[in-house]
């Protein structure tokens, strides 16, 4: 590795560890909300969730351009407060939380849902109110499917490239991440590093994996017991 | 049990690294540097011109290198750029109209002129715009909005030629990009700046368009009027100063007079 992969690995992985961190309070909210509550209106909500997921990432990135950029009445307030979002490391947590979070949630509601209800019934009975019965029973129920999420979530925006190069471009040293460099790269026909930021990515990505999956197994076999 | 603390244990530390390293934050160490916006044809020389900035100024100067065209657009959409040295006028002018640039600022700066470039071992012989037609693929950046493209455009069409070579066109993002798709073999020919074929040992030159065939090709530079950094206006003039001036004609760019 030289100097300049390590500062481009060092930035991803704030990036993605900084974006888990963002997706995962308010994930862990609307798992539970596509979970239990079963009122009007869920449909809609549910499909403005997955919609980053389903839509092509640069369509999501220039909505979110469009939304930011100097053209728009909050890009231009932003802009006025001196605070730069559009093109710069900003832009790029934006892009990378927006991608993920739908994958955190679909990942949460569905371990929530496996939680049966009853459990949670009997907590409140014996005394527990609704966030203690939360942390004690439903969390510990379904942490295994949360944990999972929030990898996902991890590595979507570990490997996030469309948005992220709509709205915030490809600066080198400032918004380029491992999958922006790869892209240039390539393009200018440096395969050497592109293969060694490719193989830095592979790594990458297997220790997050294999890691996750050393932690759940732990769990999988002590509940068996 | 005891693996299972030790995992556990393990779990913890590696939460605590996520969230250290989270709170520490992704900040890019140079954020506090100048941004130059350049076009990818000048890659070479705006590094070395960076450098002798660094050496005099004690600072690190930032670069983005990409289509002119692309650089334009994100200029325009809010990206925080101090200075703009483009490969076409139509792209400064697209700024200067939007107000991001001033027309007193802006100095036309260099010029450069159009090759055609085969693979170093390609026996191919083009002697005519038009024997580009024949070929299987002619790379060639974006002919609707790349300046090196639009020029290769306006060399073909006033030639006579565009039509039949448009079929085979392969669009690449950049000068640079056409460029890395001849010398990787993946284009028969490709359209660049005599100095971008001069960066690479994998391409040869096989045609050279003259001055009076090809489009006028300029190359203006200025800082940005809502330049975040103090010292955009300074880095401009370095970028045209009588150092600077040399760096370019060494990598073979044109310069032009002051007006």
């Amino acid at each position: 590795m030289e100097a300049g992969d390590l500062e481009l690995v060092a930035f991803t992985l704030r990036i993605a560890a900084l974006s888990t961190l963002l997706v995962v309070g308010p994930g862990i909210a609307c798992a539970l909300l596509l979970a239990r509550w079963r009122g009007p209106g869920r449909g809609v909500i549910e499909t403005l969730l997955s919609l980053p997921l389903v839509l092509p990432p640069t369509a999501v990135g220039l909505l979110l351009l469009w939304m930011l950029g100097r053209h728009s009445p909050l890009g231009r307030a932003l802009v006025a407060r001196g605070l730069d979002v559009v093109f710069t490391w900003k832009a790029v947590l934006l892009a990378t939380t927006v991608m993920s979070f739908p994958l955190f949630v679909r990942s949460a509601r569905t371990a929530f849902e496996e939680v049966d209800p009853r459990l949670v019934g009997i907590a409140r009975t014996l005394g527990c109110g609704p966030v203690s019965a939360f942390f004690r029973v439903t969390l510990p129920l379904a942490w295994r499917g949360v944990l999972g999420g929030a990898v996902l979530a991890f590595s979507r925006a570990l490997g996030e490239f469309g948005a992220t190069i709509m709205v915030a471009g490809n600066i080198p040293g400032r918004t380029r991440t491992l999958a922006l460099a790869i892209f240039s790269e390539s393009q200018q026909g440096h395969d050497e590093r592109a293969m060694r930021l490719v193989a830095i990515t592979v790594a990458l990505a297997f220790a997050a994996l294999w890691t996750t999956d050393w932690l759940t197994h732990r769990r999988a076999r002590t509940t068996e017991a | 049990m005891r693996t299972g603390t030790q995992r556990r244990r393990v779990g913890r530390l590696l939460a605590a690294l996520v969230l250290a390293s989270a709170i520490t934050g992704p900040r890019a160490a140079r954020a506090g540097d100048p941004l130059v916006f350049a076009a990818s044809s000048l890659i070479d020389a705006l590094t070395e011109i960076g450098k002798a900035w660094q050496r005099e100024k004690g600072s690190h100067v930032d670069f983005a290198f990409g289509a002119s065209s692309d650089l334009a657009r994100q200029v325009e959409q809010g990206a925080p750029a101090d200075v703009f040295f483009s490969a076409d006028p139509a792209q400064m002018d697209r700024l200067e109209a939007a107000g991001l640039v001033a027309a007193a600022d802006r100095r036309d700066l260099l010029s450069n002129s159009l090759v055609v470039v085969v693979p170093a071992d390609s026996p191919l012989r083009i002697e005519a715009p038009g024997d580009l037609a024949g070929l299987d693929r002619v790379a060639i950046a974006d002919p609707d909005a790349v300046p090196v493209g639009k020029y290769a455009r306006a060399w073909l069409e006033r030639a006579g030629a565009w039509e039949k070579v448009l079929p085979r066109v392969v669009r690449t993002l950049d000068a640079r990009g056409t460029l890395a798709a001849v010398a990787e073999g993946h284009a028969a020919a490709g359209v660049v700046y005599r100095t971008d074929a001069a960066t690479s040992g994998k391409v040869r030159v096989a045609l050279e368009v003259s001055r009076e065939q090809g489009p006028v090709i300029v190359y203006p530079v200025a800082p940005l009027r809502d330049a975040r950094h103090a010292a955009a206006r300074e880095l401009a003039a370095f970028l045209a100063s009588p150092e600077a001036l040399r760096v370019y004609e060494r990598h073979g760019f044109v310069v032009l007079k002051a007006r």
